[in-house]
């Protein structure tokens, strides 16, 4: 099944990437972290502070690369990324618990 | 060692770990060794906020509405987070700050603490607005046995703790023997393992303890009841949030070996007990919530969800510590308390952020030579 999320104006040079999740494909920019593009592709995703503060949307980062516009206070565990702020740089692929 | 308020040694406090080296001294926060710390204290400072700011008026007539049931599961709540916040407010001081090494994680305690001494006193602002007599609520905390239980859990490794560091400062290292409490063994990694365990502990009270409380208020803001008392449990869910990023950063630098080589074999060593501690509060919280509805649910939450909810918190924020999760559920059944958890919708009035004039020592650098244009010496 493919989901693709609806990009508000897409600019020239705005990358899409690849996201997957199980057998889902979701289609994410690089204007907006990937917490709200999640949730625009009607996954739902924990969050509280949706600042990078508390850590309750961090996400398995099975592959790929994600980058911070700036670096979120919670501590970020190796091989995760925290949905509310992370931008998606590259095709990856994420996981929620096992 | 003994204890000084302020150290005589020359050291560089860069090279110190967070807990057991020296002293703090000078209180310097130039540099750093944990920059995280001085960005936690900004934050917390930035959320500052008086629980008179939020009217409770319409609370009292809701809560004489409430059926009986639904009061002892406010009040029953409303005293378990009182007990949680006198502990709060108090013991990351007593326990944490004679052992401290490093300028920004002193003042990140003590910043944290004040923080909690706000939670405690809007405690007091609600109950005063919803009932007649405070003192029935207040006394029940020390007697209510559901609720001296969890005191029981909740000060037992701050208390340890304590204990152990008076002993190292008076005594030194070496086996001691309390009256009542038997021999003591007091060694550099007993000390740390102590500290470990607590800051665990209270990571465990700040990231799932509050929680059960958390999803009744905001269950019964959801009918539009107790509306005051909600804005000030979200404001009080802010701050919370945040704790709970400070002890994973203690946990974590702990468990990296990057801050205390020695604190990482520690951490290793204790990862069972950790777990174990997370197991049992999420059990004790499952319990609380069956304490809670034993004389009938309320719209929307039940025990049994609200223990699925408990399950569902305790493997997110096991995840954040590096632990595996341990309960089976994966989904969140209650998905609507985010929007009750989420900050960025905390009001904040335009006059505040951006009227310099209600700005305490606010100036206006926006000045050109128009604006001497009527002043006359």
């Amino acid at each position: 099944m493919t989901l693709i999320s609806k990009s508000t104006n897409p600019t020239k040079n705005d990358k899409v990437h690849r996201v997957l999740l199980g057998k889902k494909q979701i289609l994410v920019t690089e204007e907006e972290p990937l917490l709200i593009q999640l949730e625009r592709a009607g996954i739902h995703v924990e969050y509280q502070c949706r600042e990078g503060y508390c850590s309750s949307c961090s996400i398995k980062l099975l592959w790929g690369h994600v980058s911070y516009p700036f670096e979120p206070l919670a501590w970020v565990q190796s091989g995760y990324l925290l949905a509310c702020c992370a931008i998606v740089k590259s095709d990856i692929e994420i996981a929620f618990f096992d | 060692m003994s204890y000084s308020t302020f150290n005589r040694k020359h050291f560089d406090s860069m090279k110190e770990p967070m807990f057991f080296g020296e002293n703090v001294n000078v209180a310097r926060y130039d540099q750093q060794k944990h920059p995280i710390f001085e960005k936690l204290i900004e934050k917390q400072l930035s959320f500052f906020w008086r629980p008179e700011e939020v009217d409770l008026s319409t609370d009292r007539k809701d809560f004489q509405r409430l059926e009986e049931h639904e009061q002892h599961i406010f009040l029953s709540n409303l005293k378990y987070q009182t007990l949680l916040d006198s502990v709060q407010g108090r013991s990351p001081n007593v326990a944490l700050l004679p052992i401290v090494s490093l300028p920004e994680l002193e003042t990140w305690i003590e910043t944290w603490s004040f923080s909690e001494t706000i939670h405690s006193r809007s405690y007091t602002h609600i109950i005063r607005n919803i009932v007649n007599d405070p003192t029935k609520i207040f006394d029940d905390i020390v007697t209510n046995e559901e609720i001296t239980k969890r005191a029981d859990s909740v000060s037992i490794y701050y208390d340890r703790l304590i204990e152990m560091v008076n002993l190292y400062n008076t005594m030194g290292m070496g086996t001691f023997n309390v009256p009542g409490k038997g021999d003591i063994e007091i060694s550099m990694p007993k000390l740390k393992k102590a500290l470990y365990l607590t800051i665990a502990s209270v990571n465990v009270l700040e990231a799932i303890r509050f929680y059960v409380s958390f999803a009744c208020s905001f269950a019964f803001a959801e009918r539009t009841l107790m509306e005051g008392n909600a804005k000030i449990i979200k404001l009080i869910a802010r701050d919370e949030a945040l704790h709970l990023t400070g002890t994973q950063h203690m946990l974590n630098l702990m468990a990296s070996g990057k801050d205390d080589p020695e604190m990482a074999e520690i951490a290793a060593e204790c990862q069972d007990e950790v777990r174990q501690i997370f197991i049992e509060a999420a059990e004790q919280e499952k319990e609380w919530a069956t304490y809670l509805f034993k004389d009938g649910s309320m719209i929307g939450l039940n025990a049994q969800i609200l223990g699925q909810y408990v399950e569902y918190i305790t493997n997110v924020r096991m995840q954040a510590v590096g632990l595996e999760t341990c309960f089976a559920t994966k989904h969140n059944p209650i998905p609507w308390i985010n929007a009750w958890l989420v900050s960025d919708n905390v009001q904040v009035a335009p006059q505040e952020a951006e009227i310099s004039s209600y700005l305490v020592g606010q100036t206006d650098n926006n000045l050109d030579d128009s604006d001497f244009d009527d002043f006359d010496l």
